[in-house]
């Protein structure tokens, strides 16, 4: 009965919303006077940065991205709240086989190194801070895997976190008291397509690949335990 | 237009999970299908046919090659929204967990809706 | 003299980012930040008022003129809303001081001045995806801050919050994907003027999906089923912000897609007939409520129905009374559920029958508590009474003398619901072995400015009301909203 109703509500939606995307059409320039083509046409000029998903994510819409990076940091914060104990406890994992072990020994460092580059190359190629960051954490959980016993300390990781997070802000408000605006570019562009260009895009995403990296590390080692 | 149909089933499911099914956990991935589902539709949205990613990584490219970047980075920020809430959800099921010793939601419902 | 009002969004997420290493320094000095931070926010308001109330002070962020970048739009409308969050938070972080003794508590402080940025970013910003990402750091911290107490109800009360949250933000980021693929552009005044050349069919169902999506948090039927159980188990200072903060950015979102974005005249009544349906649902469903917490959860959602109702006529008069009645709600709710939560405290229970007697016990706080059901259920000349007859007058007047009069009905459940419980405090005889202690000076000073500002809007009702016409007028005309903000891209 549930079933049947829920099928029923399903296709109601289902059919309206197939029906109103198909009016959109699908793989051509639709909109002549859009944002996404002036970005296209200007981006490079104004931002310096050569991969334009970048230059829209951390300078065109940085303020979004702040948001999201406090989107993050209030999920971390909301974990550690929820699953808070006076005496935190071990949540039952197992060993992995010394296949496992010697491999992830071996990857994680290079894992890491992936990571870095990754976001320290985000205005160059495809990647960013949140892309490095969630590479990171990846390497952590595999390390998660294999070692029972393997833990990071919190009190680094929220470090890292808050200070990423405070220069994010201050480079932000460097902006509005040296600039012309809140997180507006107060640094030379440089030359296109090199390691150091696209003024503070860089800085930012190096930044957020910090943050984003603790604090996926920090999700995941408190799900494994009760934190204090 | 495939991939309209393919987000949009994505989404179906996923409101299906959250739904019809008892189990919190898989409830939850069902939260996750319908942000996926999303993704997939913005970033189809903005897909324009025959161009390429929007990176000058050669100097042969022009603004004319490019499919739009907004899309591209509005699905970044809505991927780390929705990891954001999964991380929350699951800490509250483990919560739940804690309490109860059950995943069923039915077996726990004691407030009203 | 006011800063950057770009300030006001990234002080509190610098303060939150740096409440970590502040906690290991001094833990007592934690409550302290967000009474410091969102006393900024509220003297920033305050002094910006003045100018938005003449043209729209638009603030350009990232140095790119609309619509190119993000952009803050702080017209008469966002600011008298942005100044109401500001003190409704500055109030209920005074009460925090002395409220949350217990660990992790910095984190609760944290959580709570995103909780109020979140709010103040939805109402300022000018760019609807960035409305979204407000709309998720609020409602995120709210996830985490229902579930705070870490007890089995809170925590189911939550999941059941983040399920229906995380659907409302699907229809949501649909909506905003619906406007984007169709006119090319975020910023909300680009989009009033590009929306007439859309699809009608495509832009009925980007209005349907945001409608939904913010109605939600607006506390709209049938959407609000996560209202009560959140009002109920969170903590009670999160309560109150509730029904001061979140609504309130959730109905802002709503006036402003109805009013600004969409020109389509039938979502008036819609609107109108889903704000009596709320109303008369929320009403009849107080009433039969047991425990006092979840009373004036209903109570809440049967206001905002009122609220839409006003803003469902769509006339100068009318909206001027629904943002009257915002406001009043925004201070009169927060001074009964803070002063609900001692009662509840001090009884030992969440059951109104055990309130029996509280009014010779504390007779401060049940008065505080009575002042308030006596100014929400509008007995004149308490400000409760203008905003509602406002409304119902302007109702009247429109021809729907059917919904006036179930209004009024709903009004007159509502007072039969407030009175039982005043009556209860007062004239019964107290239980046997209450715990009674003193009331934190913090919370008194709490309520005590929530009870004056009431107290001050119900005598001279046209000192609030000077403001709120600017800001009704830029709802009905959004020439100017428009035109201020694509003047700045020049």
């Amino acid at each position: 009965m549930r079933k049947a109703i829920a099928v029923l509500f399903l296709g109601f939606i289902g059919y309206y919303l197939l029906s109103t995307f198909l009016l959109v059409p699908f793989g051509v320039v639709r909109v002549l006077e859009g944002v996404g083509l002036k970005y296209l046409q200007d981006g490079l000029q104004q931002t310096g940065a050569a991969n334009l998903v970048t230059s829209i994510v951390v300078n065109y819409r940085g303020f979004d991205t702040l948001g999201e990076v406090t989107v993050l940091f209030l999920a971390a914060t909301g974990m550690g709240a929820l699953l808070y104990s006076k005496r935190p406890t071990e949540r039952a994992r197992q060993n992995a086989s010394i296949i496992v072990k010697t491999g992830a020994r071996i990857l994680f460092p290079l894992i890491i190194i992936l990571g870095a580059y990754v976001f320290i190359h985000g205005h160059l190629t495809p990647g960013g801070g949140f892309q490095g960051g969630a590479i990171i954490a990846s390497g952590f959980l595999l390390m998660f895997m294999s070692y029972r016993t393997y833990h990071v300390n919190h009190v680094i990781l929220s470090r890292v976190e808050s200070s990423a997070g405070s220069v994010f802000v201050i480079i932000g408000l460097l902006g509005l008291a040296y600039g012309s605006s809140f997180l507006a570019n107060i640094l030379p562009l440089g030359t296109v397509n090199t390691l150091f260009s696209a003024g503070v895009i860089p800085l930012i995403y190096v930044a957020v690949g910090f943050k984003v990296g603790a604090e996926l590390t920090a999700l995941l080692d408190t799900m494994l335990q009760t934190v204090k | 237009m495939i991939y309209y149909i393919a987000a949009i089933s994505l989404i179906l499911i996923g409101i299906y999970a959250v739904l019809v099914k008892k189990n919190m956990v898989k409830i939850v991935l069902g939260l996750t299908l319908i942000d996926s589902g999303v993704n997939i539709l913005i970033v189809s949205l903005g897909y324009i046919q025959g161009k390429t990613a929007p990176i000058f990584s050669n100097p042969t490219l022009t603004a004319q090659d490019m499919v739009d970047p907004v899309p591209q980075a509005l699905v970044l920020t809505a991927i780390v929204i929705g990891v954001a809430v999964t991380a929350l959800a699951l800490s509250i099921v483990i919560r739940i967990y804690d309490h109860h010793k059950t995943l069923n939601i039915n077996k726990i419902r004691e407030l009203k809706w | 003299m006011y800063l950057d009002p770009v300030l006001m969004i990234a002080l509190p997420l610098f303060a939150a980012f740096l409440i970590p290493p502040l906690a290991r320094i001094s833990k007592g000095l934690v409550k302290y930040v967000p009474v410091l931070i969102i006393g900024f926010n509220l003297y920033e308001m305050v002094m910006l008022l003045p100018h938005s109330m003449v043209k729209p002070v638009i603030v350009v962020i990232a140095a790119w003129a609309p619509p190119l970048g993000i952009n803050l739009t702080i017209g008469p409308l966002g600011n008298i809303l942005a100044l109401i969050i500001s003190l409704v938070g500055f109030v209920v972080a005074i009460y925090n001081i002395r409220f949350m003794e217990e660990e992790p508590n910095e984190k609760y402080h944290m959580l709570f001045l995103l909780l109020t940025a979140g709010a103040t970013g939805m109402v300022l910003t000018g760019d609807i995806f960035n409305m979204f990402v407000f709309l998720e750091i609020t409602s995120i911290s709210s996830y985490a801050l229902t579930a705070f107490l870490r007890d089995r109800d809170g925590a189911e009360a939550a999941f059941k919050y983040l399920l229906i949250g995380s659907l409302a933000s699907t229809f949501i980021l649909l909506g905003i994907a619906l406007i984007y693929a169709t006119t090319g552009t975020l910023n909300m005044a680009q989009i009033a003027v590009r929306i007439k050349d859309v699809d009608p069919r495509i832009a009925i169902m980007a209005l349907i999906l945001l409608v939904t999506g913010f109605g939600i948090e607006a506390e709209m039927f049938p959407l609000n089923g996560w209202a009560p159980d959140a009002y109920s188990q969170a903590p009670t200072p999160i309560g109150a912000a509730f029904g001061g903060i979140v609504v309130k950015a959730g109905v802002y979102a709503l006036a402003r897609l109805v009013y600004t974005i969409f020109d389509f005249q039938g979502i008036f009544h819609f609107i109108l007939i889903a704000g009596i349906i709320t109303l008369l649902i929320a009403e009849m469903s107080a009433i039969r409520q047991k425990q006092l917490k979840r009373m004036l959860a209903f109570s809440s959602i049967g206001q905002m129905g009122l609220v839409l109702i006003a803003l469902g006529l769509a006339t100068t008069r009318g909206v001027e009374g629904g943002l009257f009645q915002m406001f009043n709600h925004a201070m009169i709710k927060p001074l009964l559920f803070l002063s609900a939560g001692y009662l509840v405290f001090y009884s030992g229970s969440k059951n109104i029958e055990d309130m029996d007697g509280m009014g010779r016990v504390k007779p401060l706080l049940s008065f505080f508590f009575a002042f308030g059901a006596f100014a929400i259920l509008g007995l004149p000349p308490l400000s409760g009474f203008w905003s509602k007859f406002i409304i119902l007058s302007e109702t009247i007047r429109n021809g729907f003398i059917a919904i006036a009069a179930l209004a009024l009905f709903g009004s007159i459940i509502e007072a039969v619901y407030y009175l039982r419980v005043v009556g209860r405090l007062y004239f019964k005889a107290p239980h046997e072995g209450l715990h009674v202690q003193y009331v934190p000076k913090s919370a008194l000073v709490a309520m005590g400015i929530l009870a004056i500002i009431t107290l001050i809007a119900g005598l001279y009702p046209d000192f609030v009301m000077v403001y709120l016409k600017p800001a009704a007028a830029e709802l009905l005309d959004k020439t100017v909203y428009i035109k201020s903000v694509l003047m700045a891209g020049l």
